[in-house]
């Protein structure tokens, strides 16, 4: 068994040579095909994480009765706590607020009024989930009822607006993201296809010296998981090299995390194994 | 050892052979002669395995054409090799690697493979093409090719098809000398050809085929 593993290794990689332009011509289509999907999985992903970044900067701020004793204070707290969608929340109380204000604005209330005029506030962090505006309409609805609440202040405008075009952005996103993968799926495949089936006649010969069908299709498995993984490990290296010529230029405008850096090469790997067994079955059932 | 018993053969609605009986025990040398679309090439291929009978039965060493399983036929394939009028080699190998694969696709092991090659390509005279391409031979030299490649898993019989098919005479001599030296080794040799003339020198035993069935 060893020894055909080892031979079907040495001839999958005798194959680049024995045919160097179908093979110049498969990885080159491979690479090109697996570049454009990387640069456009990179987009959708960057466009991901934009959208999310937004979202995470809005948050719901609650601003309490301006009489409410400590133990008052505690109590609304505890129940802010239960609504369904907020994770964590902040007190900023009437001396930071005052504090906050004179940073901001220079100005001091204090000397003006006589007092300070600054309610205590509550910062609400909200789950991601409930960063859409219907499920955050209906926190800031539940906030409001709460005793003890003077205004709840969030930005559900522009959530709508942000939904809106997100979802926009996003479905026309997904549409191309789907055509490119299908597109990619077919020319990989069917370029590595193609390869083994301008081999057919050594294929034929093969089994007429008495070659077993397991023996006479490893190689060819092994060939196109090698041309799917050059073609994919280039795309991988373009990708990567694409992003940091973008950093180095406009620097934190593009993540790439090195998951989707190596998915052009996983599925260069993968659809060069397809691509060789859909060639080989075409005259070589298993 | 090959028996076909009232072997025939339809491809839709066209008998190609019908009503073949025929013997080959091991060092026969057994030459089917008759003219194009006799069905020579048919009978070999049967025999090899590559088709079924529509009709009678043929055994090939243990196997049984109407048993065989799929799996098993490569095993048959290596008992029993053959050479075709086009010789159909591996044009991108050398000589060396075109009978090389034959024994690494029997599971040979590797120590055994150079051995073994370089005796069967002394056998057909070819030492020093060893590392030619195949295209850089000549007819002659392609088709001893692959009747080294045919013979390198010493198989009970050669089956060749047309062997001197696309030879010049000199060539066709050459081919014919080395399959009758092979022959008085021990294998059998089956072979089809339509020029009757080439083998009636030779001690062989000649079946005469026409329209599918044997005449003689």
């Amino acid at each position: 068994m060893s020894r055909h593993i080892m031979y079907s290794v040495r001839e999958g990689m005798l194959g680049f040579r024995r045919a160097p332009m179908a093979t110049t011509v498969s990885v080159t289509i491979v690479s090109i095909t697996l570049t454009l999907f990387g640069l456009f999985a990179l987009l959708t992903y960057n466009i991901q994480q934009l959208v999310n970044m937004v979202r995470s900067r809005m948050t719901v701020e609650i601003f309490i009765d301006y009489d409410l004793t400590d133990n008052e204070r505690m109590r609304l707290e505890d129940r802010i706590r239960q609504v369904k969608g907020v994770t964590g929340l902040f007190f900023i109380s009437k001396e930071e607020a005052l504090r906050r204000f004179r940073e901001d604005f220079g100005d001091d209330p204090l000397e003006l009024l006589g007092e300070n005029p600054l309610p205590a506030s509550f910062q609400i962090q909200l789950d991601p989930a409930f960063r859409v505006s219907g499920r955050f309409q209906s926190v800031m609805d539940q906030l409001s009822a709460l005793d003890g609440v003077d205004e709840v202040v969030g930005h559900n405008k522009l959530f709508q607006v942000v939904d809106q075009y997100s979802y926009a952005v996003m479905l026309i996103d997904s549409v191309i993201f789907i055509l490119v993968l299908i597109s990619t799926v077919f020319l990989v495949a069917n370029s590595l296809r193609l390869t083994i089936i301008a081999q057919k006649r050594t294929v034929q010969i093969m089994e007429l010296v008495g070659a077993t069908r397991a023996f006479i299709r490893r190689p060819y498995l092994i060939q196109g998981l090698l041309q799917g993984g050059i073609g994919g490990a280039i795309a991988s290296l373009v990708v990567w090299g694409a992003v940091q010529f973008v950093s180095l230029r406009i620097p934190n405008l593009l993540t790439a995390p090195l998951l989707l850096l190596v998915v052009p090469l996983v599925m260069g790997l993968l659809l060069g194994l397809i691509g060789s067994e859909i060639g080989l079955k075409r005259f070589l059932p298993v | 050892m090959i028996q076909m018993v009232n072997v025939g053969y339809r491809l839709g609605k066209n008998t190609i052979i019908s009503g073949v009986n025929l013997r080959v025990n091991a060092g026969d040398f057994v030459c089917v002669v008759g003219p194009s679309g006799a069905g020579k090439s048919t009978l070999l291929r049967l025999i090899h395995m590559q088709i079924f009978p529509t009709q009678g039965s043929i055994r090939v060493a243990d196997y049984d054409a109407h048993r065989i399983h799929p799996r098993e036929i490569p095993y048959v394939r290596r008992k029993v090799g053959i050479v075709f009028q086009d010789f159909k080699l591996l044009e991108d190998r050398d000589v060396y690697d075109n009978v090389a694969f034959a024994l690494y696709a029997s599971g040979v092991k590797r120590r055994h493979i150079k051995k073994r090659i370089l005796k069967i390509l002394a056998e057909v005279g070819l030492s020093h093409r060893r590392y030619a391409m195949t295209l850089e031979l000549s007819g002659g030299e392609q088709q001893r090719v692959a009747i080294a490649r045919a013979l390198v898993n010493e198989p009970f019989v050669l089956l060749a098809d047309e062997p001197t098919g696309n030879l010049d005479a000199e060539s066709t001599r050459d081919v014919l000398g080395l399959l009758k030296r092979i022959n008085t080794k021990g294998t059998a040799i089956l072979m089809a050809t339509h020029k009757e003339d080439l083998v009636r020198e030779l001690p062989v035993h000649i079946i005469r085929l026409r329209h599918g069935k044997v005449i003689e």
